[in-house]
């Protein structure tokens, strides 16, 4: 018995490796500040720090029904919004949503991250302060347009 | 048998004991009154949702207005402290046990001001704390968030009621 948990174990950490090692595959350079946020706009950084729990399990997060990135473990996307409520989502076997009232010129950061599940790991948005999303995305790298 | 009526007692038993709705706060306590018939005019300084704005006040932007609203309103949110590594390997996560936590702080602020001058001001607190489990997600942050401003919006619309008397002398 004890050895059949042992194999189990083993398989399920190297899965887990894996699939963490495939989602980290193809994202761009680490985290650099955006210097220039657009008028009329504020800029909202999402990102996920890398975590080992759903570290394969990757989703998009839209704005009303427009996906406007897809994130990866360890990964963060800058985001220009427009001013005003806005919603944004992300959605696989259960849904997770966070609403900002954007001001433009002003930086929010949205945190992603991957919680348990029945089939498939559960997306959870949460909205971070400056002083603690400022630390977290130190170390993830820019989601590319193209894996989008 | 025996062993599916156990394990549906179990996940009633986490479900009563955690519960899928959020618990609300508001402060200060208000008794419920269902029809405020009152409400006063005056220019209305607020550039959010008309829908969290409290309806006790009415926009009224021509220069004769002696009184002006400056609504503000603020949204902290908690962090989740169940560590994402413990619903995994804690076997009671499958019957119903929380695998995380969501808290919110909603805070609503009324300033009314004739002359430039602050006359009166009204706040209020909402607290929403809600534990997610893998049968139920429940209410997610934008609607807990839209749930602690309308509990705010309608707090400062009781406490306003509450001063009706004094209120109406200022327009």
């Amino acid at each position: 018995m004890t050895k059949f948990i042992t194999k189990l174990l083993t398989i399920s950490l190297l899965l887990a490796g894996m699939l963490v090692l495939s989602s980290c595959a193809g994202l761009g350079p680490v985290y650099q500040k955006v210097e220039m946020v657009p008028d009329n706009v504020g800029l909202v950084y999402i990102y996920r720090p890398s975590s080992f729990v759903g570290g394969g399990v990757s989703y998009d997060v839209k704005v009303g029904e427009i996906p406007i990135t897809t994130l990866y473990n360890g990964g963060y996307y800058p985001y220009f919004s427009k001013t005003g409520e806005v919603e944004f989502w992300a959605k696989t076997e259960s849904k997770s949503s966070v609403t900002l009232d954007i001001k433009a010129g002003q930086t929010y950061y949205i945190k992603g991250t991957v919680g348990v599940g029945f089939i498939v790991g559960r997306p959870h948005l949460m909205v971070i302060s400056s002083e603690v999303g400022e630390k977290e995305i130190i170390e993830c790298k820019l989601i590319p347009e193209e894996k989008k | 048998m025996k062993r599916n009526t156990s394990y549906a007692v179990l996940c009633l038993f986490f479900s009563f004991l955690f519960g899928c709705t959020a618990k609300m706060v508001v402060t200060p306590q208000m008794t419920l009154i269902e029809n405020k018939d009152f409400h006063l005019t005056g220019k209305v300084i607020y550039d959010g949702n008309l829908e969290y704005l409290p309806r006790t006040i009415t926009d009224d932007s021509s220069p004769d207005s002696i009184l002006i609203f400056q609504y503000t309103y603020n949204v902290a949110y908690g962090r989740d402290n169940i560590p994402q590594l413990l619903p995994l390997y804690n076997p009671l996560s499958i019957v119903g046990f929380p695998i995380g936590e969501d808290t919110l702080a909603v805070v609503g602020k009324l300033d009314i001001l004739k002359r430039k001058e602050v006359i009166k001001s009204y706040s209020s607190t909402c607290g929403l704390e809600k534990m997610r489990s893998l049968f139920s997600e429940g209410e997610s942050f934008s609607e807990l968030r839209k749930k602690g401003l309308i509990a705010v919006r309608d707090n400062i619309e009781l406490q306003m009621y509450e001063d009706r008397n004094s209120l109406s002398q200022l327009n």
